[in-house]
């Protein structure tokens, strides 16, 4: 049997924001089908190592590997960027990412929003994106909205239809940022729900995340980071069940 | 400094267009230009405050005639008011026995009539918007206080919105400056009315074109330079306070 | 009805000249305001520079004066290069130097300054996110630019496009004083050989009127088309 490469690797990856040390080397490996969660305080830096994975932020070190294909890295006067920006795009497309406010395209119909990247991007005929589109808001329950504008749906609804479009790329990795963090509490469950199920069918993430229920359930690894650095690391029942340093269990502690 | 006019008038005979003849042409252009330019605007000014009130003005048979006057003004070219009133001048019946005349006959007075009647249209519509944003509550607090809607007008409202309004008060000010530009048209020796004449006698467009702008350029950052400075004074009530 | 003295045609003819110059300088000023625009919002040092002082010479200088530089030294300019042409390279073509394209050329150069500061503003107004889900999703800067930021950015830069158009228009008139036959041009012109300006000038003045409000109407459309997706407005 042929070894597929590694979805995605990162190793060693180093972000600087004026003169704060925001990430200071952090690796993370994430196999076909693993769940990897990413937990900590604000300001840890989990989700600046997280937009470091796609390039939305530029590491100052350290290596990306997507699909067993390293990016090539170049130092110029501004700092380090990617050496070939047409390998960047083309690792983007592998990867799709959603984010902590949506950001669904506003001037975009929900249905629109979906079939956008895989027509202009991975250049599918409409028709099978149109119909492929149709399949997913039918999976995360929004077929009625098809032809809504982001600014005429709940954020819970936007949310999910986010997730329509991530998926709508077939992802080799999904990266989720804070997805649940800007909703009222009561549409947290529906959002949570659809990604179990991404889960539960075998996809790859990497998921930002404050719900650590979600994290419990559904993760093969958890890493909790703290400034810049990952404190601990393992599945779920050791990191979460049995926390070793003082500030996990502090962090883990429930809160009155 | 004798030195320097020595030196200056060297660089003088250096050339053949810059002469004290032509520098004399853009001194008379310029003396004619900033008085069009003053003139129009003050009168424009006097204008523009009763008629921004009566545009302000909750009956519409006051305020509709105001907004035509304004609409029409600034729909239309400047150019085109000025041939009206320039060439339709002499048609006015009587006009030409009248002791206005010898006054009307000349082109300065027409594009006097044309700039301020343009800028006084531009300048009610600034006034009218900074009324119409007097904060509500500084309006009932002057009724509150049993100010009448006229000692309201003239001792609150009036008096910020002119404070408000001077940010785009001051740029059709230099807005004014470059139309007055087309005084020329009518055989007006304003700045540019000079250059066009150094231009035909030399044929020397660059010369004669690029010192004019340079001119216009320097008038520019100095009404913007004072703009910066009135609003400065006038408007400190409005920054946050330093700590 | 109004008694043009024959005037009708040519004042209908001189109002096409208005309306084409009107629109192909817009057409110019849209380019060159996107490009300066790039320009000020690039982390090249001398590009930002250059737009800088493009826009500012152009707005403290009046239209007129730049006109007549572009006009008057434009021909001298085109000379000197036929002129270069035939004694260096004994190339003989006779370059005309078009009073059209030349209007179109000053008239475009000036507002492409006065749009650059409106798209860039209105560039900076839309929201980031936008855009990073572009990139996230595999877009190239180019199909981000076509598919996300311009059309969200023409929400925003509207307001001012519409409001560079008025003055553009308003603008045109000027060109009449270089030499080129708009229906300003015809309608000074027929005023002086019928001594009787009102007839001419007064019509001409309502057309302006009129393609002002035209125009607004097109602008509250597109305004509408692109208000799209953010709610009433």
């Amino acid at each position: 049997m042929a070894a597929t490469p590694t979805p995605l690797e990162v190793r060693n990856i180093k972000k600087r924001f004026g003169d704060t040390e925001v990430l200071k080397g952090l690796s993370l490996q994430a196999q076909k089908g693993d769940v990897i969660t990413l937990i900590g305080a604000s300001g840890s830096g989990k989700s600046t190592f997280l937009r470091c994975m796609n390039l939305l932020e530029q590491p100052d070190d350290g290596d990306l590997i997507v699909h067993g294909e390293p990016i090539r890295f170049k130092t110029t006067k501004h700092g380090r960027e990617p050496e070939d920006w047409k390998q960047v795009v083309q690792m983007r497309a592998k990867l799709s990412m959603v984010f902590q406010s949506f950001n669904l395209w506003a001037h975009m119909t929900l249905l629109e929003n979906i079939i956008e990247a895989p027509i202009h991007v991975l250049k599918k005929p409409k028709k099978e994106a149109l119909e492929h589109a149709h399949a997913l808001l039918d999976r995360v329950g929004l077929t009625a909205r098809a032809n809504a504008y982001p600014a005429q749906m709940s954020g819970g609804q936007q949310q999910r239809g986010a997730i329509a479009r991530a998926l709508a790329m077939d992802p080799e990795v999904m990266l989720f940022d804070e997805p649940t963090s800007a909703l009222d509490p009561e549409l947290v469950g529906d959002v949570l729900k659809v990604m179990h199920g991404l889960a539960e069918e075998g996809r790859t993430m990497v998921v930002v995340t404050h719900e650590m229920g979600f994290a419990r359930d559904v993760s093969s690894q958890v890493i909790y980071l703290h400034q810049g650095l990952v404190e601990e690391a393992g599945p779920p029942d050791q990191v979460l069940g049995n926390p070793q340093s003082p500030r996990l269990q502090q962090f883990l502690a429930p809160k009155y | 400094m004798l030195d320097i006019s020595t030196w200056f008038n060297d660089l003088l005979a250096g050339n053949v267009i810059f002469t004290a003849d032509t520098l004399g042409y853009y001194w008379e252009g310029l003396v004619t230009t900033t008085q069009l330019v003053f003139l129009s605007l003050i009168a424009g000014l006097i204008l523009a405050v009763p008629l921004a009130i009566m545009r302000s003005s909750k009956h519409k048979w006051i305020s509709l005639p105001v907004y035509f006057y304004t609409y029409v003004f600034r729909g239309t070219p400047l150019l085109i008011q000025l041939y009206i009133i320039y060439y339709g001048v002499v048609f006015i019946d009587g006009i030409q026995e009248s002791f206005l005349w010898p006054v009307l006959r000349e082109a300065f007075y027409p594009a006097l009539i044309a700039f301020t009647l343009n800028t006084a249209a531009y300048t009610t519509e600034i006034f009218r918007g900074a009324i119409k944003s007097t904060a509500q509550g500084e309006i009932e607090a002057a009724r509150a206080y049993g100010m009448s809607q006229n000692l309201m007008m003239r001792r609150i409202i009036l008096p910020s919105a002119f404070r408000r309004a001077l940010p785009a008060y001051g740029n059709e000010v230099i807005f004014m400056l470059h139309a007055s530009a087309i005084a020329s048209v009518v055989t007006l020796m304003d700045l540019t009315g000079a250059a066009r004449f150094v231009y035909a006698r030399y044929y020397a467009p660059f010369e004669a074109f690029l010192f004019v702008a340079a001119i216009y350029l320097c008038l520019t950052f100095a009404i913007l330079f004072f703009f910066r400075y009135l609003e400065k004074k006038l408007l400190a009530h409005l920054r946050p306070q330093d700590a | 009805m109004i008694d043009l003295q024959g005037y009708g045609p040519r004042l209908i003819e001189g109002a096409g000249v208005t309306v084409q110059l009107a629109v192909l300088s817009l057409i110019l000023a849209i380019i060159l305001g996107l490009l300066t625009a790039s320009a000020k919002m690039s982390r090249n040092w001398f590009l930002r520079r250059t737009a800088t002082v493009y826009t500012t010479l152009i707005r403290g200088v009046p239209d007129l004066v730049l006109m007549m530089l572009l006009f008057f030294g434009g021909q001298i300019g085109v000379n000197a290069i036929s002129d270069m042409l035939y004694y260096n390279y004994d190339v003989d073509i006779y370059i005309n130097f078009n009073a059209f394209a030349a209007g179109v050329l000053t008239i475009g150069f000036i507002f492409g300054a006065y749009m650059g500061e409106t798209f860039r503003g209105a560039f900076m107004a839309v929201d980031n996110g936008q855009i990073e889900a572009g990139k996230a999703y595999g877009m190239s800067s180019g199909l981000v630019f076509r598919r996300i930021r311009f059309p969200q950015m023409m929400r925003h830069a509207l307001p001012g496009l519409s409001n560079n158009w008025m003055v553009l228009l308003k603008t045109t008139a000027l060109v009449s004083v270089i030499g080129l036959t708009d229906m300003v041009r015809v309608a000074a012109e027929a005023s002086r050989a019928t001594h009787e300006p009102f007839t001419f000038l007064l019509p001409v003045a309502v057309a302006y009127l009129l393609i002002a409000s035209v125009s607004e109407w097109i602008f509250a459309r597109l305004q509408k088309h692109y208000d799209i997706g953010f709610g009433g407005h």
